[in-house]
């Protein structure tokens, strides 16, 4: 269930869901992946954070929602046919616990080998590297794979636009 | 095999607790040796199951302390404050023992040899008597039976398996024979040969004549721990001392020889026999009562494992849910039948939530035990005279409640000793009686529980507190706060005002961690304190906390459910009239009521002057706050559900539940918005 990057084993092949935020391309370890679901219903909580876009009905259970683009600096996200939840399972405060992302849309279940995943480069004390566990090359641009367990599980708003440029100027 | 560790852990806890609980009755009524019979037989107990799951330590320990306690039984011994102290002390050394089950660390070991090292040096005193081994003919002889006993004819089958929970059935027949004259007829036929023999089946069984005194739940008594492991019958056969008439022992001695039991009906048709023959009547009835095979005792409750009872309370749960989308489906659909079949099944199911959550209750009295030892405990060690009183402990709580209040209330508790209670020196300079007092009073006040910790100490002290506030940069010098306010600064996170660091509280997790344990099963906790009068500390809890009766409201686009219990009373309002209001405050029948728009405090969108709103008037503590909702729509059953740790900042939003139509409702709480309300309140005063 370990995503960091660091830990895996040369030449394991893992698989990553990607799904897509604007234009930009992210992986998540289908590990943590429970479920993606169509857009439901969201009562909104009244008095939360702008990224907290309210609960939904998980099959009688209530799950958080976050808008992942407003958590990533973007605006918020616009309801389409392709707009999914993903139901992750993250560790916060020595449990387990769920939570749905909102995210624009769902692309693929890719397999990458380890070596083929760079690591975070030092991206200056700002961000907290640990929000990515690494980049990806693939045919058309690179994916981010991100660490779902640090950022679903902060408070703060992570201005991912920056992260990305400086990753990328730093790989480039 | 581990579960059957895991199920003698589970008796041995309850035995210890058994223990621990009659020591502390026995050290107010040392002379009562019903408390000394059930420790022993609790001792006794663990002992032997003790050796069978290889907790050879446990077995031990208690086998010297139930040497003691035999002594001390049979009269030969006193009780004495040395075998006080070293049996608490070897309780609690056999509770950390079990804890750690088998990885005994090395230190326990030590302790071990201390306690057995000490408990022999209480063996070697003299006591008067010589303490020889007891034989198992003296509770015979112990007790003259007078000429009107009754007789009683008890059938003693123990299952085979009987020795499995460690029970020794030849000591409980032994206990019988304790309580009177007695004529017990083992049965021994059933035992086969040496090859086929098992060591670990019983094969015995008894029939007993016993004439006594004490009436026939005392028999039952006897048998409380095995009765399920064995088959009984106690039934009695006269009002008579029959084992006085030589004649009838004969006849019965007789009759016994014959490899075969005597059996109820024979026994009854014998005591006939010696009988004046004005009731024979009524015995008669006995004896075709006794054929039917009835038992004049019932189980009356049972053991069932907590899990179960949670996974009950799920599926309760789940079927309120279910509920809720047929209602809704038999309401759009709007056939007829389908209706009345929705509001039986709906009747049914809020009959079976009742019941479910009465099942899991648990009567506060659970936890008064464990006060009781942390008291004697604690103001030994800080050398004060306490007595702790409990009132209203059979008032009932929800299981998992129980649970959540142990730490806080103990927290309290100790707080009361440690701060509030002063030392006997100062308590009689100042004219109070030697001994401070600390009651714990519980009672039920609508949909809650109120716990009540009072003690007659010093009091909060408001100059320190307020100082102390100071120092942490909580209020700055020139606030002014009533002095409920200065009391209610003690919940504030890191507020402690022990001066020396001591064992007992001051840790500096005081009364916030408290609060917030409170705050976390939905309970409220307020503070009252006089100086060198006491301190009253409350706990306001709610009965369950999985379901409640709610009202559903709409606000904007999103339903919420507001709790029943709190709600007064409804009115509507136009929106325009709320305008005109000054200072959020309206007249509600004659009263000026202070008001909460949701809609306002929502962020929504404002409506429109015409519209018609309601009012919802909900009263916490007797103070009065009007809501102002959209539309109320109609009363709903909610299953509470949490909302996650991603809304912990939430303040007005308690849970969330599920509607019949899927979609989330959020609960709203009551008090909390109160709370709010207050502070908002004055914040904007002070800025006037």
């Amino acid at each position: 269930m370990n995503t960091n990057a660091t830990e895996l084993q040369k030449n394991a092949i893992h698989s990553y869901l990607t799904f897509k935020l604007g234009e930009e391309l992210f992986a998540v370890n289908v590990s943590n992946v429970l479920n993606i679901l169509e857009l439901t219903r969201i009562t909104k909580v009244p008095q939360a954070p702008p990224y907290m876009k309210g609960v939904i009905n998980l099959r009688g259970n209530v799950l958080p929602l976050i808008d992942t683009r407003v958590k990533f600096g973007m605006t918020a996200t616009e309801y389409t046919n392709n707009t999914c939840i993903l139901v992750l399972e993250i560790h916060l405060e020595k449990e387990n616990i769920k939570v749905g992302a909102l995210v624009d849309s769902v692309q693929e279940v890719i397999e990458l080998q380890t070596e083929v995943i760079m690591p975070p480069p030092n991206i200056g004390s700002r961000y907290k590297s640990s929000y990515i566990d690494g980049m990806a090359k693939v045919s058309d641009g690179f994916i981010m794979i991100l660490n779902v367990e640090d950022i679903f599980s902060g408070e703060d708003v992570i201005n991912l636009q920056d992260v990305t440029d400086q990753m990328r100027q730093s790989i480039q | 095999m581990d579960k059957l560790t895991a199920k003698f852990i589970e008796e041995a806890t309850e035995h210890i607790q058994s223990i621990e609980q009659n020591m502390l009755l026995l050290e107010n009524d040392p002379e009562n040796p019903s408390y000394i019979e059930i420790i022993f037989r609790a001792m006794h107990t663990l002992k032997g199951a003790g050796s069978m799951f290889g907790f050879e330590n446990i077995s031990e320990l208690t086998h010297d302390l139930e040497n003691i306690y035999d002594t001390i039984r049979s009269g030969k011994r006193k009780i004495t404050r040395d075998i006080f102290d070293i049996t608490l002390q070897s309780i609690d050394h056999i509770k950390a023992q079990l804890q750690y089950r088998n990885e005994i660390p090395e230190e326990n070991h030590h302790s071990q040899l201390i306690l057995q090292q000490k408990i022999r040096e209480i063996q070697d005193q003299p006591s008067g008597e010589a303490s020889g081994p007891l034989s198992s003919a003296a509770p015979r002889t112990r007790q003259e039976v007078s000429k009107d006993a009754s007789t009683y004819y008890i059938s003693f089958k123990p299952h085979i398996n009987i020795f499995d929970n460690g029970t020794n059935p030849l000591y409980l027949v032994d206990e019988l024979a304790g309580l009177g004259q007695s004529l017990v007829i083992p049965y021994l036929q059933q035992v086969p040969d040496l090859s086929s023999l098992d060591p670990y089946a019983c094969y015995a069984y008894w029939e007993i004549f016993l004439a006594t005194e004490t009436d026939i739940s005392t028999i039952h008594d006897v048998f409380l721990f095995v009765e399920d492991r064995c088959a009984l019958e106690i039934h009695k056969i006269s009002d008579s001392n029959l084992l006085n008439e030589k004649r009838f022992i004969r006849r019965i001695e007789k009759q016994g020889r014959d490899d075969h039991d005597i059996g109820i009906n024979e026994a009854i048709i014998i005591a006939d026999e010696f009988r004046d023959p004005v009731s024979t009547k009524v015995k008669k009835a006995m004896v075709d009562a006794a054929a039917f095979g009835s038992k004049d005792y019932s189980i009356s409750s049972i053991r069932v494992s907590s899990d179960k009872l949670d996974q009950l309370m799920n599926l309760v749960s789940e079927l309120v849910t279910t509920q809720a989308r047929l209602s809704l489906y038999a309401q759009n659909d709007g056939s007829n039948e389908l209706n009345t079949i929705t509001e039986t099944t709906q009747k049914l199911s809020r009959q079976l939530r009742d019941l479910t959550f009465e099942i899991a209750l648990v009567p506060i009295d659970t936890l008064v035990t464990r006060f009781h030892r942390l008291v004697r405990d604690l103001s030994r060690e800080l050398g004060k005279h306490v007595i702790f009183e409990t009132m209203g402990t059979e008032t009932e709580l929800d299981k998992t409640i129980i649970e959540n209040l142990t730490d806080p209330l103990m927290h309290i508790i100790r707080n009361c000793l440690d701060h509030g209670i002063e030392s006997t020196e100062t308590r009689l300079a100042l004219g109070k009686p030697e001994y401070g007092k600390i009651l714990m009073n519980a009672y039920h006040s609508s949909t809650n529980v109120h716990i009540e910790i009072i003690d007659d100490g010093a009091g909060l002290n408001l100059e320190k507190i307020r100082s102390k506030a100071i120092r942490q940069g909580m209020i700055t010098g020139e606030t002014v706060l009533s002095e409920k306010q200065i009391q209610e600064l003690i919940f504030r996170p890191g507020f402690s005002t022990a001066e020396i660091v001591t064992d007992v509280s001051g840790r500096g997790v005081g009364m916030d961690v408290v609060k917030q344990k409170i705050t976390g099963i939905r309970g409220e906790i307020a503070v009252d304190s006089e100086k060198n009068k006491g301190t009253k500390i409350t706990l306001i809890i709610p009965l369950t906390l999985s379901i409640i009766d709610g009202l559903l409201v709409q606000v904007e686009d999103i339903r919420y459910v507001i709790p029943l219990s709190a709600i007064k009373k409804i009115y509507a309002i136009q929106h325009k009239q709320l305008g005109k209001s000054f200072n959020n405050q309206i007249m509600l029948d004659g009263n000026l009521i202070p008001y909460f728009s949701l809609r306002q405090e929502f962020e929504c969108s404002d409506i429109d002057d015409q519209a018609i709103e309601q009012i919802i008037l909900i009263e916490y503590e007797n103070q009065k706050v009007g809501l102002v909702v959209d539309s109320v729509i109609g009363e709903y059953q909610a299953v509470l559900k949490p909302i996650g740790k991603h809304y912990k900042s939430q303040e007005i939003i308690s849970a969330a539940t599920i509607l019949g139509d899927g979609t989330v409702s959020l609960v709203i709480d009551t008090s909390r918005i109160i709370a709010h309300f207050n502070s908002k309140f004055e914040t904007s005063e002070v800025k006037i």
